[in-house]
C-alpha cells in the first residue's frame, strides 16, 4: 500500500471514530437544513403571479385570458413583454406567459372550420431554480391550452405552447440555504483540520513520522486527500436533503459545483493549516478555530443577502472567503441572482488560498 | 573532549558523533559531543533530564540539525542526507504518542507504509507479545504495551541501529525488566542500540558502555567496571555505628583509608577488606560486641555518578 493512500485511510478511520468530528461534519450541517427547511417551508404560494402579454389585442386572446383567469389559483398582470420580464427578473412575478399575435385569427378561422395549418405558439417563462412554481405554472397553461384545442376539435391543434426559462433573483428560502449551508459545512470542514494537526504535533506524532522516510507533502497530501473525500460525502448529504425535503435542485452544471467545492474545501483547509501554525496546543487550537469560524459565518452573507447588513459591516463581508464561496454555489446550483461574477468568486478563493498556503509555509512547525 | 573518542578502529563504528553542538535561545543544550558506538554494542546516554541526551540522538537520528559538529551514521552523513539514513535505522522517541483510534495492527500497517524494506506486520506484533492485543486501539493500552508498540514500529524495517530515548519511563518493574530481556534479544541478533535513560539500574543490566551526561557534554565514557574502577579503587565496609568506636580508632585499622557516616550507619574505604574486617572484630571484640548489618560494598554507577556532578539522579 503507498504511504499516500495508507495515511489517507488512517486518517479517515481516525475521523469516523472521533464522534465529536462526525457530529460537526456531518449531522450538524444536515440537522441545519432541516431546521431551516421546516422553518420556511410552510409559505408555499396559494396562487401565483403570472405576466399576461398580449400581443395580439383581439377578443379571441381576451377570452384565452378569462380563461386562465378562471383557473383560479393565478393572478395576472397585464403588461409588455420588455416590463414584465424585468418584473419577473426582479422577483415580483413568478411566471408569464406571452400570447403572440394571430392568435385571434386563428382562433377564428379555426371556429369557422378552418383551422390554420400551423399551429400558433404560446410562449411560458418560468424560472426552473423554483421547481415546484415553475412545473405548476407549465401544467396550468397546458391544461388550458389543451382545454382551448378540444373545445375548437381543430385538427391539426390551434395552439402549442413552448417554455423558456428565465432566472430570477426571487429564490425561495430553502433555494438560498441549501448552498449557503453547503458552503458552512465545507469551511468548518477545512478549518477544523487545524484541530487534529495541532493534536497530532501536540502528542509528538508529527515528530514521529518526521523520524520514518514518509515525505512532508505525503503527509500534507494525505490530509486534504481525506478531507475532500469528507466533503464529497457532505456535500452528497446536504444536496440529496435539500431536494429530497424542499425540492431544491441543481439546475447548474454539476463539473462546476464540484469545482467550487474542491476549491472552496481547498482554500479552508489551507486557513485550517494557518489556525495550526499558530495554535500551541490542542485547546488553542480548539478556541481559534470557534474565532475564526463565527465570524467568517455570521459577517459573509450565507445566511442572508449582504444588502441586508448593516452598512459598516458590508466591507467586512465583502473579504470574507466564505460569501464568495457561498456565492458561487448558490449561483451554480439554484441560479440564485450573483453578488459577485462567478470568476471573481474564483479569484477571491483562490488569493485567500494562496495567502494561507503561503502563511503556513511559513509559520508551520512540525514539532 | 576529544579523549573521550574510545573503542577499536573506525572501520566498526556504526555512529561518529564529532562534536555536536546545538543551541536553543541562550541554553546550549549540546555543548560539543564526540564519541563512537561500535557495531553490535548497546550503548547508554545516562543523565538527568535536561542534560542534552535526547537533543544529542535527535541530531543523529536526522530530525535536528547540529549547529556545529558532524554525525556519520552508518557512514552517512546526517546532516546531508537524512532521508537515506531514516530508511535503515529505527526509532522510538521519549514519549511519542501514537494514533488513538487507530488498532495496534493498523498503527504498523500504517508504517509499514513508509519504508521499503519491512517485516511482516504479523511477526512484529508477536515478536513484542501484543498478540492479544492486536486489534485494540491504541489509546486504551496500558504504559508497558505502548512502549512496546512503540519498539515494533521502531523494528519494522529490520533495521541495523536503533536509538530507544527513555524506552523504560514510567513503566511498572515488571515490564521494564521485559524490555530490557528485548533489547538484550536485539543485540543477540547483531542489531546497535543507542539507549538514553536517567536509570542507574538500566545502564548497569543493559549497556557495554555508557557515556555519562549533564549540561551537554559527555563527563566521563566507558563500561559500568571501567568508570567505577576509574575512580573508586577501594571497597566499602559497612556496619551500624558501635558506641565507644571513636573515628580515630575506626581511622587507625588496617588498610582503612576514610571513614564516612551516613545515617547511623559507618563506611570504611578500604584497600584490604581482610585486613580492615580482622581490626574491626577485634576492635568491637574489645568492647565485647558485634558489628551488625556489616556488609562490603563496590562503589556503583551511582556512586560515581555523584561523585561528577555532585548530585544524584533523580527518577
Amino acid at each position: 500500500m503507498s504511504a499516500l493512500r495508507a495515511l489517507t485511510v488512517a486518517n479517515i478511520r481516525s475521523f469516523v471514530r472521533d464522534r465529536a468530528a462526525i457530529f460537526w461534519t456531518l449531522a450538524f450541517p444536515i440537522l441545519f437544513v432541516v431546521l431551516f427547511g421546516s422553518i420556511f417551508s410552510g409559505n408555499d404560494a396559494t396562487s401565483f403571479q403570472v405576466g399576461w402579454v398580449d400581443e395580439d389585442g383581439t377578443p379571441g386572446a381576451g377570452q384565452l385570458r378569462s380563461g386562465f383567469a378562471g383557473t383560479g389559483i393565478v393572478e395576472l398582470t397585464d403588461g409588455s413583454r420588455e416590463a414584465l420580464l424585468e418584473q419577473m427578473r426582479q422577483g415580483d412575478l413568478d411566471a408569464i406567459v406571452v400570447v403572440p399575435a394571430g392568435v385571434g385569427q386563428a382562433l377564428d378561422s379555426a371556429t369557422s372550420g378552418e383551422p390554420p395549418a400551423t399551429p400558433v405558439t404560446l410562449v411560458v417563462f418560468t424560472d426552473p431554480s423554483q421547481q415546484t412554481q415553475s412545473t405548476t405554472i407549465q401544467q396550468i397553461v397546458s391544461q388550458v391550452v389543451a382545454a382551448t384545442n378540444q373545445v375548437l376539435s381543430g385538427r391539426p391543434p390551434v395552439l402549442a405552447l413552448e417554455t423558456q426559462s428565465l432566472q430570477t433573483d426571487d429564490i425561495s428560502p430553502a433555494a438560498y440555504f441549501v448552498p449557503s449551508i453547503l458552503a458552512m459545512a465545507l469551511m468548518q470542514l477545512g478549518v477544523f483540520a487545524a484541530i487534529p494537526l495541532v493534536e497530532q504535533r501536540e502528542k509528538l506524532i508529527l515528530k514521529r513520522l518526521s523520524a520514518t522516510p514518509l515525505r512532508r507533502w505525503t503527509l500534507v497530501g494525505s490530509n486534504i486527500l481525506m478531507r475532500l473525500l469528507i466533503a464529497l460525502v457532505q456535500s452528497v448529504l446536504i444536496v440529496s436533503i435539500g431536494a429530497l425535503l424542499f425540492g431544491v435542485t441543481i439546475v447548474g452544471s454539476i463539473a462546476l459545483v464540484a469545482g467550487f467545492i474542491v476549491l472552496g474545501s481547498v482554500t479552508f483547509i489551507s486557513i485550517g493549516y494557518v489556525i495550526a501554525s499558530f495554535a500551541k496546543t490542542e485547546e488553542s487550537a480548539n478556541s481559534l478555530t470557534s474565532v475564526v469560524q463565527f465570524p467568517l459565518m455570521f459577517l459573509s452573507g450565507i445566511f442572508f443577502p449582504i444588502e441586508f447588513m448593516p452598512d459598516f459591516l458590508q466591507p467586512v463581508a465583502a473579504v470574507m472567503p466564505l460569501t464568495y464561496l457561498g456565492d458561487a454555489l448558490r449561483q451554480v446550483m439554484v441560479g440564485g441572482a450573483p453578488y459577485a461574477p462567478l470568476p471573481i468568486d474564483a479569484l477571491v478563493l483562490g488569493a485567500w488560498l494562496v495567502g494561507s498556503f503561503l502563511i503556513s509555509a511559513r509559520f508551520f512547525r512540525w514539532q | 573532549m576529544t579523549d573521550a573518542q574510545r573503542g577499536p578502529g573506525a572501520g566498526t563504528a556504526v555512529i561518529e558523533a564529532q562534536d555536536l553542538r546545538k543551541r536553543y535561545g541562550p541554553v546550549q543544550a549540546v555543548d560539543g559531543v564526540s564519541f563512537q558506538v561500535q557495531r553490535g554494542e548497546i550503548f547508554g546516554m545516562l543523565g538527568p533530564n535536561g542534560a542534552g541526551k535526547t537533543t544529542t540522538v535527535e541530531m543523529l537520528e536526522g530530525l535536528r540539525k547540529p549547529d556545529g559538529g558532524q554525525a556519520l551514521v552508518l557512514g552517512i552523513d546526517v546532516a546531508r542526507e537524512p532521508d537515506r539514513l531514516k530508511e535503515r535505522i529505527g526509532v522510538q522517541l521519549q514519549t511519542a504518542a501514537l494514533y488513538p483510534n487507530l488498532t495496534v495492527t493498523e498503527v504498523i500497517d500504517l508504517f509499514r507504509s513508509f519504508y521499503r524494506q519491512r517485516r511482516p506486520t504479523r511477526e512484529l506484533i508477536a515478536a513484542l507479545d501484543l498478540t492479544e492485543r492486536k486489534d485494540a486501539l491504541t489509546k486504551v493500552l496500558s504504559g508497558g504495551q505502548r512502549q512496546r508498540l512503540s519498539v515494533a514500529l521502531a523494528l519494522i524495517n529490520d533495521p541495523e541501529l536503533i536509538f530507544l530515548d527513555e524506552p523504560t519511563t514510567g513503566m511498572d518493574p515488571a515490564a521494564r525488566r521485559s524490555l530490557w530481556d528485548l533489547v538484550l534479544i536485539l543485540k543477540e541478533r547483531g542489531i546497535t542500540v543507542l539507549l538514553t535513560t536517567h536509570y542507574m539500574e538500566e545502564a548497569e543490566q543493559l549497556c557495554d558502555r555508557i557515556a555519562i551526561m549533564d549540561h551537554g557534554k559527555i563527563l566521563e565514557m566507558g563500561t559500568v567496571k571501567d568508570l567505577v574502577e576509574r575512580r573508586f579503587q577501594e571497597l566499602s565496609i559497612r556496619f551500624d555505628a558501635v558506641a565507644g568506636l571513636d573515628d580515630d580508632r575506626l581511622g587507625a585499622l588496617p588498610a582503612v583509608t576514610r571513614v564516612v557516616h551516613e545515617d547511623g550507619e559507618v563506611a570504611l574505604y578500604t584497600g584490604d577488606v581482610a585486613a580492615t574486617i580482622g581490626g574491626l572484630l577485634v576492635a568491637t571484640g574489645e568492647l565485647s560486641q558485634e558489628p551488625q548489618n556489616l556488609a562490603v560494598r563496590r562503589a556503583t554507577l551511582e556512586d560515581v555518578f555523584l561523585d561528577l556532578t555532585g548530585r544524584a539522579l533523580r527518577d
